[in-house]
């Protein structure tokens, strides 16, 4: 069937991109798999019969939060060995942890009834969604707008530059330049 | 795609039962508009703004403490005596914060920018921890929770030209958000479980046996995951040294009782709530509201009994180890939060109170202990126990108000903190938990002897003989905190009493 | 066998996973940040496949309030990096050394 060919496609893009974002060596190549992770998970929103949430994941995270990553990226201008290593002394103690974790996640998975219905038709979610904010949910809808000023108002008290000479510090002086503060 | 739920959309005279929270959103953004008009080196400003709105917010909460359970904004919060409590907390929190703030020269001091919005977070903070509180939903509890990470990432962070202060903050966000990330994925196999996202909804279906009990204990315990980071219980406490000792000392104050304080009320409203069934149970003689009846996973105190005893332990342990005063009390306050849990998992009416009391008590000590550090790093520089050598004849009353916190947070007599572990011990006896209580006074009698140093510091290590003299604002927040402290120790009833009426008019336990 | 629930919760679990290992064992902070958005993204997709299968809206409330709250911790998250990297010169966690016992 062509939908289970579209789902294990979706399904392929978006767990092999993850992994190439998580294992990779360049950091300029991890953000940009980020991206198809995150093209392969709206198109799973999309057989879902999300529309709404497809649409919002591609204007959000890749609009939004991947443009902000790739931003940072760019402008922390990582050498070459700044990735760092791959921590690969680490890679066997966490690979183990996560297929242990996979195995009982699976049974848990596997195991349950859940309570599911048979899918109804894919209707589309906009209009009801919509509704819904303004109605029950008004409140999260309210709240999240307050969670999202306070985010802007720390990211300008962080970065916001008041006085460039004095912190930036962007004459290429490569040593650390944090002030003890003792004041 | 979706059935037509029915509406019970939210109105606005639901914010009649809100008003302390609603005073604190208007305070935060009035103090952030005040903050544009601010000149001049302090910002007098959104500091009395913020400072009234809280003091405003605490009055409308004392004023108005609810009488029963009330649903509002579309069932997703629920106003009850358990909200009622913490609602007078949280102002009271954010405005001992903002009070130490204004002299401390950590925030104000000259090379510190947006000190107006410093204070206009405190105010958001202290609302998102009372929608903690009252959240009835998971949708509340993962937005509540978000909104006082956020914001406690940007005040960590606040002293943006430090290392220690920004390096605190990268890392609190790092472990932040993989917390949440870890509950998100719990709250959406919940979800998935029972098809609900209210707590009493969730209830109802985990009643009607519609779960499975394995994979209800495997979300669970990753939903445990992303509130035992926010009281900062032992394997999710990793942050929490660093984070402590890095960010500015006020905020630390503030981290040490407000987000701990606000993730044990979500705590509790969230497991009694959903995995306890009110009434059936056997109503323990004399107490206010009957006890609860497991519902689900029966083993799960057990396991919330070994976080508990890990929690205290390590946190004991390690602060036997440490030279600084802040990282100390971190660690310090990791034990504590191994004794609340004690209360915590006796479910009962009666650990609750105790809970709720110690809560109470300890945001006192804690925050003077803390506001301790604050003077003396304003004078001194510094915060090893080491700068305190000779305090006894430098600043005589600062060291014995310090004596009083150190006793209290010990648990020794006359002190609160001996009258919050005395109810709290005397629950987990009662209960017969008698290998825990023996931890735990195991544990006190450890965590004597860090307290202790700091002690010995200040009246048997000589040091400078040059009398200190502290901010005035300091002294008076100090006589403030310490007062308290020693009363609550030899007459706590009316605290009690105020205690009692809250657990009595939880919702969770049917009240 | 046809696509079912059951495929959505084990790809989701595969995200999740692959997110928490990336967390666990790099230490280029900006790759911690973007496993942190895998994480995020493997339990939205959980919701969304509950709502689908439950005919229930509130997951994808869930998931629009998730993406809001993720846009805003990423843009904290990556300010303190920009910061730290200012102040230091390196965003890998095994440098973050100021505040170690």
């Amino acid at each position: 069937m062509s939908g289970d060919l579209a789902f294990y496609g979706f399904a392929a893009l978006t767990v092999l991109s993850a992994f190439y974002v998580v294992f990779s060596r360049n950091i300029v190549h991890a953000g940009f798999s980020l991206l198809f992770t995150l093209f392969g998970v709206a198109g799973l929103y999309a057989m879902l019969a999300a529309d709404f949430l497809a649409a919002t994941q591609v204007i959000v995270y890749i609009g939004g939060v991947l443009v902000l990553i790739l931003f940072t990226v760019m402008m922390t201008r990582i050498p070459r060995r700044g990735a760092g290593g791959r921590g690969l002394d680490r890679f066997v103690p966490a690979g183990v942890f996560a297929l242990l974790l996979f195995a009982l996640l699976y049974k848990v998975i596997t195991g349950t009834p859940w309570a599911e219905k048979a899918p109804v038709s894919a209707d589309p979610t906009t209009a009801r969604l919509g509704a819904s904010f303004l109605t029950d949910f008004v409140f999260p809808f309210e709240f999240v707008s307050l969670i999202l000023l306070a985010a802007m108002i720390g990211a300008a008290i962080l970065i916001r530059d008041r006085r460039p000479a004095a912190d930036d510090g962007a004459g290429g002086a490569a040593a650390p330049t944090g002030e003890e503060e003792r004041s | 795609m979706f059935e037509t739920l029915a509406l019970n959309a939210p109105s606005w005279s639901d914010l009649r039962h809100f008003v302390p929270e609603t005073v604190l959103v208007v305070t935060f953004l009035l103090a952030l508009m005040a903050d544009l008009f601010a000149r001049g080196r302090r910002p007098a400003g959104p500091f009395a703004l913020a400072l009234g709105g809280c003091l405003v917010a605490l009055a409308a909460a004392v004023s108005s403490l609810p009488a029963g359970p009330r649903s509002i904004l579309g069932d997703l919060v629920v106003v009850d005596g358990l909200a009622g409590f913490f609602r007078v907390l949280f102002p009271l929190i954010g405005a001992i914060t903002i009070l130490f703030s204004w002299a401390s020269g950590e925030i104000m001091g000259p090379r510190r920018e947006h000190k107006g919005e410093f204070y206009a977070l405190v105010a958001l903070m202290a609302f998102g921890m009372c929608v903690m509180a009252s959240a009835a939903d998971l949708i509340m509890l993962y937005l509540s929770v978000e909104l006082v990470s956020l914001t406690s990432y940007v005040m960590a962070g606040y002293m943006r030209t430090s290392l220690r202060s920004t390096e605190a903050s990268l890392k609190y966000v790092i472990f932040g958000s993989v917390s949440s990330g870890v509950m998100l994925y719990g709250l959406s196999l919940l979800f998935g479980l029972t098809g609900e996202t209210t707590f009493v909804e969730i209830r109802a279906a985990l009643l009607a046996g519609r779960a499975d009990n394995f994979a209800l204990l495997v979300a669970m315990v990753f939903v445990l995951a992303g509130l035992g980071y926010k009281i900062a219980a032992v394997p999710f406490h990793f942050w929490c040294p660093d984070v402590y000792e890095g960010a500015p000392t006020p905020v630390t104050a503030l981290f040490s009782v407000g987000p701990k304080a606000a993730g044990f009320a979500l705590m509790i409203r969230f497991f009694y709530t959903t995995l306890l069934s009110p009434g059936g149970g056997q109503a323990a003689a004399g107490a206010a509201a009957p006890d609860g009846v497991i519902v689900g996973p029966a083993d799960w105190p057990l396991l919330i009994a070994i976080l508990s005893v890990v929690t205290m332990t390590y946190g004991n342990l390690v602060a036997l180890r440490q030279t600084n005063v802040k990282r100390l009390l971190a660690y310090s306050s990791i034990a504590h939060v191994g004794y609340l849990l004690m209360g915590f998992l006796m479910l009962t009416a009666a650990g609750l109170e105790a809970i709720l009391f110690y809560l109470l008590v300890y945001a006192i000590m804690n925050l003077g202990a803390f506001l301790f550090v604050i003077a003396l790093n304003n004078r001194l520089g510094g915060e090893e126990i080491s700068d305190y050598a000779g305090l006894s004849t430098r600043a005589p009353w600062v060291a014995l108000m310090m004596m009083v916190f150190l006793l209290s947070l010990t648990g020794l007599p006359p002190t609160a903190g001996f009258i919050g572990k005395m109810y709290l011990f005397a629950e987990v006896i009662n209960r017969h938990w008698f290998w825990l209580a023996v931890v735990g006074a195991l544990n006190s009698v450890v965590s004597l002897f860090y307290y202790m140093k700091i002690a010995k510091a200040m009246y048997f290590t000589p040091g400078e003989r040059a009398p200190l003299r502290l901010e005035p604002l300091h002294t008076a927040v100090l006589i403030l905190l310490a007062a308290p402290t020693l009363a609550l120790g030899v007459y706590w009833t009316p605290f009690k009493n105020f205690v009692d009426r809250a657990v009595a008019g939880f919702a969770g336990l049917g009240g | 066998m046809t696509i079912g629930l059951t495929h959505y919760l084990v790809l989701a679990t595969a995200v999740f996973l692959t997110g928490l290992s990336g967390v666990l064992v790099r230490r280029n902070s900006l790759i911690v940040l973007m496993s942190i958005e895998l994480m995020l993204c493997a339990g939205n997709i959980v919701f969304a496949a509950f709502s689908r299968w439950l005919g229930d809206a509130s997951g994808h409330v869930f998931v629009l309030m998730s993406f809001a709250v993720a846009a805003a911790e990423a843009a904290i998250g990556l300010a303190i990096l920009v910061e730290i990297h200012r102040l230091r010169r390196s965003v890998n966690l095994d440098d973050l050394k100021t505040l170690t016992e």
